[in-house]
């Protein structure tokens, strides 16, 4: 987490630079169904992230050493597109990308039910169109949809959301500015009907309360955007294209 | 791919030929349906997204201060690449670029670049030190056939709405990315036999060779590639030259009209 305290990330009425509240998320919108050339897929966006994700499988798991004989391997590669951020990033795989890619598909793994195609894999391709703070939230909520788009059996969905710390006050949903200069990010995966963590990272300071606080900003965060994707995919089947 | 199903597509496209059909039913020359949609990414200083089809792809434009060829002080630079990544198709696999992705970046570089829509001199900003690179990256997000042409598109389209960010690297003030004119693709390939106009996913599959077309605003050819293994005739080249022509203006205008917004 960048330079702490010198950037002023909190209004004198105590609302954020853009006007949030410390417990409101930006806007999301998610739609299902988006890419036909994948078995499912969906665009999420949130503030003015636009992360898309693809599903392709259950196919045939290739290399073969990544095989496992009682389960699937879910294959995810996030990515993000070299307009997708102020300076252009060069196309290819980056430590960053490598290490989200895993995390990533180790949170999903943990929701599908990969023990009912043994010996396969399930490819999930994320690509990130603009980043503005959030994107693997946005990333792995695009996945989890994609992945129902599929029709791929889950036990429950599950949502990326993130809160953090600027001027010293928990606040949902870190923007570019807050990301840049608070104090720290807690991005999670949360599965809205058990109330599990299937994903959890964090860097910089907070203390239990702060910690305790920013959980409980998620997990409203998390059940929020929940009913936007199911409606995304009701949607989605309402128009029965697929 | 697994040659069986080829074999057997290409008889059915033989079969639909022979009666002046084709396999979604659209006429020789017909298009998909095409719509494009600029200035829709928010990091990007210029962007576009085609749907052409079941075909999706998104242009971003970024832009670089660079020093300038020793030879050419005075002229910045313009790069058009393309991804194909696994995103795309189940037929694309992660890795380092694929021939086919940088024929596709190459093809329509060669388009913007030839047309001469882009005046080199004028992305100067100090001469011998500091000039402009324009990036143009095309990001085929769905490929259900002709992702040529819908990347052309988009690159123009994205090119044409971009604004040069002078503020962020303090050399002056933002301002729109001077293009003069619409460099614009039209695809065709041999399937059971004949050319047709903006091959689906399945003609591709089943057909053979195919010819890019990169027209300008004049009507000049500003690029020409012929991919895959096949020949053709100059008579086929003269009848699908004058579609090109056609469907370059409808394209041209429809350009035009998305920037007026």
């Amino acid at each position: 987490m960048g330079g702490y305290g010198d950037v002023k990330l909190l209004r004198d009425d105590g609302k954020r630079l853009d006007g949030r509240t410390v417990d409101e998320m930006r806007p999301v919108s998610i739609e299902a169904g988006i890419l036909p050339a994948a078995d499912g897929s969906a665009m999420v966006t949130h503030g003015l992230n636009v992360a898309v994700a693809a599903v392709y499988g259950p196919m045939e798991a290739h290399p073969r050493k990544i095989q496992r004989q009682d389960r699937a391997v879910i294959d995810v590669r996030y990515n993000m597109a070299p307009f997708s951020t102020g300076d252009r990033i060069r196309p290819g795989f980056n430590r960053r990308s490598r290490e989200i890619s895993k995390v990533t598909a180790e949170a999903l793994e943990s929701v599908v039910l990969v023990e009912r195609y043994p010996r396969s894999k399930i490819r999930v391709e994320i690509e990130i169109l603009a980043a503005e703070a959030g994107t693997r939230c946005a990333g792995i909520t695009a996945a989890a949809v994609a992945l129902a788009d599929a029709g791929i059996p889950m036990r429950d969905m599950i949502v990326g959301v993130a809160s953090g710390k600027i001027e010293d006050t928990v606040v949902l949903d870190l923007d570019k500015a807050e990301d840049n200069y608070g104090q720290a990010d807690l991005p999670v995966g949360i599965l809205p009907n058990t109330g599990e963590i299937a994903f959890l990272q964090m860097d910089g300071d907070l203390s239990i309360e702060e910690y305790n606080l920013a959980m409980e900003y998620n997990f409203k965060a998390a059940s929020e955007i929940h009913e936007i994707m199911v409606d995304a995919l009701k949607r989605r089947y309402e128009r029965g294209d697929n | 791919m697994v040659e069986l199903v080829p074999t057997l597509l290409r008889q059915e496209l033989e079969r639909l030929a022979a009666d002046n059909q084709r396999i979604d039913g659209r006429g020789q020359w017909d298009s998909r349906d095409v719509s494009l949609e600029v200035d829709c990414l928010y990091n990007a200083e210029g962007s576009a997204k085609v749907v052409w089809g079941d075909t999706i792809i998104y242009a971003g434009v970024k832009f670089e201060i660079r020093t300038p060829w020793p030879d050419r002080p005075t002229q910045g630079s313009l790069m058009c690449g393309a991804e194909l990544r696994p995103v795309a198709h189940r037929k694309y696999e992660p890795g380092p670029p694929s021939p086919q992705s940088i024929e596709l970046g190459r093809v329509v570089d060669r388009g913007i670049r030839e047309s001469g829509c882009i005046d080199m001199e004028k992305l100067c900003i100090v001469p011998g030190e500091k000039v402009w690179g324009v990036m143009i990256d095309i990001h085929v997000l769905s490929d259900g056939g002709n992702i040529f042409d819908a990347a052309g598109l988009a690159a123009i389209a994205a090119l044409r709405t971009a604004v040069v960010p002078a503020e962020r690297f303090d050399v002056g003030e933002d301002h729109r990315l001077k293009v003069k004119g619409s460099p614009i693709m039209a695809s065709f390939t041999r399937a059971g036999g004949r050319f047709v106009y903006d091959p689906s996913e399945e003609e591709e599959l089943g057909g053979d060779e195919r010819i890019h077309i990169t027209l300008g605003d004049e009507g000049h050819l500003h690029s020409l590639q012929k991919g895959l293994r096949g020949v053709f005739t100059p008579s086929e080249f003269a009848e699908i030259l004058a579609v090109a022509e056609q469907k370059c203006t409808k394209l041209r205008e429809m350009v035009a009209e998305k920037e007026g917004n």
